[in-house]
């Protein structure tokens, strides 16, 4: 088994509310290994958004332990735990989040900001992953010009400026046709086999959960099941249904025509 | 694939650590400062553009607020002016008269009435239906008589036939119209040793030339008589039906808020016209020695009670009585002054208030709207403090627009501003005398009515306006900024 990256020990979140208490997350144990690509499913409430923020250090756990390469988040100060999501973690929001000020190219170099790289060297990078995403010549426009699935993959780009060591993406496809749900998990997943980025994906659609390699179920903030997913057989380049030998580039498998 | 990986994971390793901890102090202030402002004032002046129509609402009830601050010290500082101008006007007045008592110590005026043209308004007197009296040789040989006296001259003034009506307008608002004589006929002697020996004709002549011995039929008139005619040096004018030629021009004093106006022509020629053989109206009598003129002067006045004689000791007493006058009103303007600054403080404490809130409630609302940005800024790794920086560096920018603004509507609008908010000067304590007019000889006395104060903007105020709106920006911003950076990010995500 390769190195961890991600490890959580009885994680707990609970959320006060008033007198009643909620809890979202209650003694999650989670291993994720560097260059995963991990889909967690579950009902609506069971703690999807809760967990993930927590793991990407926009929420502090309650309770339990959460190592982020092998670091001892669940100790930090706020000081701390924003220099970690600004190195080592790159968000993807259902909503995209862009600043709609901001054209696509100042957008994916926002991330970079905080950082040591010099202006002509953000720019640099923020057109090539422009252009990983596959948006070269989209660089000058506002997030109102991009259809929803190119303000996505400009999320994206952004998430990765900083090249970080996980990418948490909550339901990154529960605003898109269904078109556009695959070219999005197909990004992903092809950022996961070329970069090896560490992938956390939310998500609702089973369809989209199966393009991973290892789907969670989450309950009532416990991982309930595990199962595996396509995802696997890809990285090795051969079609998940008839296992011929498949292109990055292709959008169907070359034999039996079934979408990658 | 795999070296990339490494390459990047050592990033967060040994030894990023350690060039972090090197570049902590530098890095740190570089890092937030210059680096990331950069982008955070490009970011504050694209979010400041996007939404037009507030932001043009907010600049111009910014730039109102702004304009009132710098118009009232602007007002103020025209007021001290106007106050200054008085009192340098008071003072060298006071200056020019004691010169000119000292220098006629040994003068005694006597006069058939007791105001003359040179005393100020109204002139041309006697009123309807008062007989007018004159002094006669009889009465001037009498005098000669006298020992100690070393010359007399004689003046007969008298109004010309022809009349005008004016409007004349207080400085109160208030008008009215007076009807009076067109000029004043000056008949002065032209006894050449009179003439080079005491100031009898006008000094300053502009155009032509001025009377001297055995001049007949000529005259010089004073500027605005001949601007009013259209009279040139060589035309010929009328005079009580005889025809005289206008030899020169000359510039008289203002006198009043009325100018005089005024020809000069030989005594004779004068009384001829007139049909006042031997009469004058006005004697300057000169006395050998200052110690003899109280002797002189108490003889005529008790033998010729009729007239109205004056002497050095009188003058000096008008002086001192008109320097009394002076200073009350000088006392009165400070005291306003006073008042109307200390009311400026307050205005300027309300405003400076006003315009922090507008900034204040501006910004709360922008956070308020941006929470979900604020919310991803942090996701993306933004630190409180670039966060609180950004905002802060936005309300900076909006009051710095709103300043330019204010200085634009300041610089038409400061007079109008200023006279809006702060009391008129009144150098009289509120009372509408319409000014006073101190008439002495033939100084020149100065018209002391309320001063007009115009308010302008100056380069240190417009400075100051700079640095005033960068303050209240950053003042009225620098709550909801705090109130932006506290914002948690797993919230404000949740935030719709
Ligand atoms: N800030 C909060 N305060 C109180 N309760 C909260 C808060 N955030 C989440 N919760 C509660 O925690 C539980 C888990 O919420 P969470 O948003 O993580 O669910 P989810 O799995 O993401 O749901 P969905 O699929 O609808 O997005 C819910 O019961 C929710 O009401
Ligand atoms: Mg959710």
């Amino acid at each position: 088994m390769s190195e961890l990256i991600l490890k959580t020990e009885k994680l707990t979140k609970v959320y006060n509310m008033g007198k009643r208490k909620v809890t979202a997350i209650s003694g999650l144990d989670l291993q994720i290994s560097k260059g995963e690509f991990v889909a967690i499913m579950g009902p609506s409430g069971s703690g999807k958004t809760t967990l993930l923020n927590v793991l990407g250090c926009l929420d502090k756990p309650t309770g339990g332990t959460l190592l982020l390469d092998k670091v001892n988040v669940s100790e930090l100060h706020e000081k701390k735990l924003c220099e970690i999501r600004r190195n080592k973690i790159g968000f993807v929001f259902q909503t995209f989040n862009l600043l709609p000020y901001l054209n696509a190219k100042e957008n994916v170099e926002l991330p970079m900001e905080c950082t040591k790289r010099s202006k002509s060297e953000r720019e640099k990078r923020a057109r090539e992953l422009l252009a990983m995403v596959g948006l070269s010549g989209r660089e000058e426009h506002r997030p109102q010009k991009l259809s929803a699935g190119e303000q996505q993959r400009v999320a994206i780009a952004r998430a990765l400026a900083n090249d970080p060591a996980i990418v948490l993406a909550d339901e990154p496809t529960g605003n898109l046709d269904s078109q556009n749900k695959y070219e999005i998990v197909r990004l992903l997943g092809n950022l996961n086999i070329t970069k090896g980025t560490t992938i956390v994906m939310v998500t609702h659609d089973s369809q989209i959960a199966s393009q991973s390699e290892r789907v969670l179920l989450l309950s009532d903030g416990k991982i309930m099941k595990e199962k595996q997913g396509l995802h696997l057989v890809k990285k090795k380049l051969m079609c998940p249904y008839c296992g011929s030998r498949i292109q990055l580039s292709d959008v169907r498998c070359p034999s039996c025509r079934k979408r990658l | 694939m795999g070296k990339r990986f490494t390459l990047t994971w050592d990033k967060f390793g040994s030894n990023s650590e350690k060039l972090f901890n090197r570049s902590r102090i530098f890095g740190q202030f570089k890092r937030i400062w210059i680096v990331k402002d950069v982008g955070a004032l490009r970011r504050a002046a694209k979010n400041f553009s996007r939404r037009k129509m507030r932001g043009l609402m907010v600049i111009i009830a910014l730039g109102f607020s702004m304009a009132i601050m710098i118009s009232i010290p602007a007002g103020i500082m025209a007021n001290q002016e106007a106050t200054q101008h008085l009192t340098e006007n008071f003072n060298s007045t006071i200056t020019s008269m004691q010169e000119e008592i000292n220098k006629t110590a040994t003068l005694i005026e006597c006069r058939t009435s007791g105001r003359s043209m040179s005393s100020g308004m109204p002139m041309g007197m006697p009123p309807f239906g008062q007989e007018e009296r004159f002094i006669n040789e009889t009465v001037i040989a009498d005098i000669a008589s006298m020992d100690g006296i070393k010359d007399i001259v004689r003046f007969l003034e008298q109004s010309s036939e022809e009349t005008t009506s004016e409007t004349i307008s207080e400085p109160g608002g208030r008008t009215f119209t007076i009807s009076r004589p067109l000029y004043t006929i000056m008949g002065v002697s032209l006894n050449s040793s009179l003439i080079s020996g005491y100031s009898i004709l006008p000094a300053n002549i502009t155009a032509g030339r001025n009377l001297c011995d055995g001049d007949s039929r000529v005259l010089i008139m004073s500027s605005n008589l001949s601007d009013y005619l259209g009279l040139q040096v060589g035309d010929k004018i009328e005079v009580y039906g005889e025809s005289f030629t206008v030899v020169g021009i000359c510039e008289v004093s203002r006198q009043g808020r009325m100018e005089t106006r005024v020809v000069y022509m030989s005594i004779f020629d004068a009384q001829t016209i007139t049909g006042n053989s031997g009469n004058v109206s006005r004697l300057d009598i000169y006395a050998e020695d200052v110690s003899d003129v109280d002797v002189i002067a108490d003889y005529i006045e008790a033998v010729y009670p009729e007239l109205y004689v004056t002497t050095y000791q009188d003058r000096l007493e008008s002086l001192s009585s008109m320097q009394t006058m002076y200073s009350t009103t000088l006392e009165n303007a400070e005291s306003t002054l006073a008042q109307t600054q200390s009311l400026a403080t307050q205005e300027i404490i309300v405003v400076i208030a006003a315009t922090s809130l507008i900034i204040l409630f501006v910004m709360l609302y922008t956070v308020r709207e941006r929470t979900r940005e604020i919310g991803t800024l942090k996701a993306l790794g933004f630190s409180n403090w670039n966060i609180m920086s950004q905002f802060m560096l936005e309300g900076i920018l909006i009051s710095l627009v709103a300043g330019v603004a204010g200085i634009a509507i300041g610089s038409l609008g400061a007079p109008f501003l200023s006279s809006l908010l702060l009391p008129h000067v009144s150098l009289f304590g509120g009372s509408s005398s319409g000014g006073f007019r101190p008439g002495f000889g033939s100084t020149n006395p100065v018209v002391i009515g309320s001063e007009t104060a115009a308010a302008t903007l100056s380069l240190p105020l417009v400075l100051l306006a700079f640095g005033a709106a960068v303050l209240l920006g950053a003042l009225g911003s620098l709550y909801p900024a705090w109130r932006a950076a506290k914002i948690k990010p797993a919230e404000a995500m949740r935030y719709e």
